[in-house]
This record gives C-alpha cells, sequence and structure tokens, in this order.
C-alpha cells in the first residue's frame, strides 16, 4: 500500500569522475597518510581462505576496451542468506595491468525475502567510473545453483539472463565481465 | 518483522546516462533500458560505517594532509548541511566522503594532466559520518575550476565530489556539489545532462557569510536528500495462511 506519499526529490546524481580514488580509496592511490585502510579492503572478516571465493572479470567499453578508471562496490549477505549491516561490503578497482577486479568474498545464501519468495544467492553490484552520470547497479548469480524461481532472473528473457551469471572457472572460481555497451550489454536494474 | 521496500526513483530528477556532450559518457553510457524490479533484502539492508573507522582529521581537509601544520593555499571554508531522505527523516550515521581539486584546480592524482601546480599539503580527500540530526560538516579549501578535454577544452565549475551512503545499498549515492553564483555552472555539460532545473539546482551549495565575522570563514550549505525507504510491520506466518 503506498499510502506515504515522498515529500522531497532525492539529490540527483553525478559522475564520480576520474580521480573517484582520492575521495574512496587513497590507499589504492599511494596517499597513505589519511585512513588507515580502505573502505571494503575485506567484506567478511575472520573468514579463512579455504572458505572464500573468488569471483573476477573487467568492464568493457562500447569499443571493447576494458576500463582500468572504474570502481565496483559489491554488498551481499552471509553463506546462510543473512544481511548483516557491518558486513558483506567490498570496493574494487581493476589491476592496471590485467585489467581485471578480482573479488574475495564467501559464497553468499539464498535468501526468503521481505515479499516471501526465495532468492537464489547473489551479489550486487554498484559501479562508478567518468562517463557514467549516474551509478549503475546489477547482479552477479552463480552458474552452478538453481537459478530457475529466482523472482529477478525469472522475468529476464532467456537471451539476456546470461549477463548476470557468472561463469565458473575452476573450484571456488567464477568470471564476471560486464559490458556496458554493444552486443553483450550487460542488464542494469532499476531496484 | 519490518519489511523495507525503498520508493522508485524519478529518472526524470537525474541525468541523462546518454548525453553525447559530456564525451566520455558516448562509450560508457549503456544503450538499452535498465529493468524495474521492486528493492528487496538485498537493497534495503544495509551496509552501515562504524564511527571507528573515523579519524580525528578525516573531516579537516585543510590539516590531514599538511607538513608541520602548514595551510594548504587558497582560502578556507566550511561545507555542511544534513542528510536525509525523501520523507525528511534526518539519516544519522550516514557516510559521506569527498573529494575535490586543490585551490588551482589540481588533482593529487598521476591521471590528471592539468598543468597547475600540486599542493603539497593538500590531499583533496575527506570523510565524516552524520551525527543524530543527520548534520555533517567539512573544513576545506575552496577547489579551483579547472580545464579538461571534452569538446575540446571546457572547464569545470568549482566543485566538490560527494559519495554517500545511508542505510542501504539502494540508498547509495554519488554527486557534485556546486558553488553558488559560479558562471561555469551553466556552461557544464555534466550540470547540463539534468533537465529539471529544480534538480540542477539542488546541486548548489549556498553561500552563508553568518561564520565570516567569528571565524573568518565562508561556508556553504548543501542539504543531501536520499531515496525514502518504507518501513510496513506484518506479523510472521506460514506460506500459504
Ligand atoms: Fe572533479
Amino acid at each position: 500500500m503506498e499510502t506515504i506519499k515522498a515529500k522531497l526529490d532525492e539529490t540527483p546524481f553525478q559522475t564520480a569522475g576520474p580521480f573517484l580514488h582520492i575521495g574512496c580509496m587513497p590507499n589504492a592511490i599511494k596517499i597513505n597518510k589519511i585512513y588507515q585502510n580502505d573502505l571494503g579492503e575485506i567484506p567478511f572478516k575472520d573468514k579463512q581462505e579455504n572458505e572464500l571465493i573468488t569471483i573476477e572479470g573487467s568492464v568493457f567499453d562500447g569499443n571493447g576496451v576494458a576500463l582500468d578508471d572504474v570502481m565496483i562496490e559489491t554488498w551481499q549477505c552471509d553463506e546462510k542468506g543473512q544481511f548483516n549491516e557491518d558486513s558483506g561490503f567490498a570496493r574494487l578497482i581493476p589491476n592496471n595491468i590485467t585489467k581485471k577486479f578480482t573479488l574475495k568474498t564467501i559464497k553468499p545464501g539464498s535468501y526468503k525475502g521481505f515479499d516471501r519468495k526465495t532468492y537464489s544467492p547473489h551479489v550486487s553490484l554498484s559501479i562508478s567510473a567518468r562517463g557514467l552520470n549516474m551509478t549503475l547497479n546489477t547482479r552477479v548469480y552463480f552458474e552452478d545453483d538453481e537459478l530457475k524461481n529466482d523472482p529477478l532472473l525469472s522475468i529476464i528473457s532467456l537471451d539476456n539472463v546470461n549477463s548476470l551469471i557468472a561463469k565458473k572457472i575452476k573450484k571456488n572460481s567464477y568470471l564476471f565481465d560486464i559490458f556496458l555497451q554493444g552486443d553483450k550489454e550487460t542488464i542494469f536494474l532499476d531496484i | 518483522m519490518n519489511a523495507k521496500s525503498l520508493i522508485k526513483r524519478n529518472y526524470e530528477k537525474h541525468p541523462e546516462i546518454d548525453f553525447p556532450d559530456y564525451k566520455s559518457s558516448i562509450f560508457r553510457a549503456p544503450k538499452n533500458r535498465k529493468i524495474s524490479f521492486p528493492s528487496s533484502n538485498t537493497e534495503t539492508i544495509g551496509p552501515i560505517f562504524n564511527k571507528n573507522i573515523i579519524g580525528k582529521l578525516d573531516n579537516d581537509l585543510t590539516l590531514n594532509f599538511s607538513k608541520n601544520k602548514i595551510s594548504p593555499l587558497g582560502h578556507k571554508i566550511i561545507v555542511y548541511g544534513t542528510v536525509s531522505d525523501q520523507f525528511t527523516n534526518p539519516i544519522k550515521g550516514a557516510l559521506i566522503e569527498i573529494w575535490q581539486a586543490n585551490a588551482a584546480g589540481k588533482y593529487l592524482h598521476d591521471n590528471d594532466e592539468n598543468p597547475a601546480p600540486i599542493d603539497p599539503n593538500f590531499a583533496g580527500c575527506g570523510r565524516c559520518l552524520t551525527s543524530s540530526s543527520g548534520y555533517y560538516e567539512f573544513l576545506t579549501i575552496q577547489p579551483g575550476p579547472y580545464p579538461y578535454p571534452n569538446r575540446g577544452i571546457e572547464w569545470r565549475p568549482m566543485h566538490i565530489h560527494f559519495s554517500i551512503f545511508g542505510k542501504s545499498f539502494g540508498q547509495r549515492l554519488i554527486t557534485q556539489m556546486y558553488f553558488e553564483g559560479d558562471p561555469l555552472i551553466k556552461l557544464c555539460p555534466m550540470v547540463n545532462s539534468i533537465r529539471n532545473e529544480k534538480a540542477k539546482n539542488s546541486l548548489i551549495g549556498v553561500l552563508d557569510t553568518s561564520k565570516s565575522n567569528t571565524k573568518n570563514l565562508l561556508a556553504y550549505k548543501f542539504d543531501i536528500v536520499l531515496r525514502g525507504i518504507k518501513q510496513t510491520y506484518f506479523e510472521n506466518r506460514k506460506e500459504g495462511l
């Protein structure tokens, strides 16, 4: 029931521009003396290496060039499907040689949503860069999970749904490339 | 239990994604329509950041990188305001991270090709968490405008970049604050990617001279509004009942 009306407009977005590292990940660009650590270096503390999965990939522009000035933020629940307000967040930038980002995290569990539907395991992404007037949102699902009843995936046509599903490349390791434009353009969400 | 949901975004009050006047968007902005989907737990619960990450000088850009307490060049300003949601509720504990150029319009960043000097006492980054009334404040210096390649060389108006986390991933906002009276604002394609005049104007920090006498500072007020979250209480019931 939408009975409450919003009184104010949301503040509009503006691009994060090419220098977002200064504000969001200063240690990554060798501004070391201000913050002890960059935010989101480790999504879950107290986890052992053997409990972690890796999701890696690149963000490609319309020319097929992998970006190195993009920031990807990730947010997810724990292995039991529980959201803990203070863990599960990570910030990533691509390696400036390989142009790949690497998320080391735990595999999220499935959860029953407020709508009582069951969501397949997924990680939410927010993507910011020069050239993007608004941050983009998408999700990563995993190809070795049961996906057919997921409330989001089931409304997306079969040709497109693959852009949201990470491929398993070896044990505990997944590939998830993001395409900003072109034939393989990733599905972005208004969520 | 409380079911939470975010109210839908009004894209008419936001910039256009595919906006060729801003050249970098041409090969980066997605061309397809976004898939609209109701927010679920992922978008409505966290992350929330703890105050133990915040250092004492994190919101004082005039001191957090200075050597021997030497002030950075430029005039000092206070940038302050409140963070609230669309229902006017103040948001406590919102994380605000800012970054900006120095007084000469130069960023402390290897990719900045503007031939202006860096300032050894200024990094241009700061952060803070809002108080229980949603209040935030930064002490910094007035950033300079700067040239950048777009349709030929163009000039960015003076601005400070803002990144904000409220209570949930779906409230995440990245934006820029401009300065009242800057003649470059109306020429800027990034500003003009927002078609709605009122929305555009909401990004302009308003000059406040009340601190000029006592603290020798100009202040700019910039209030931030994040998406509203509706909460509805429901009893836990068994499925199908
Ligand atoms: Fe800038």
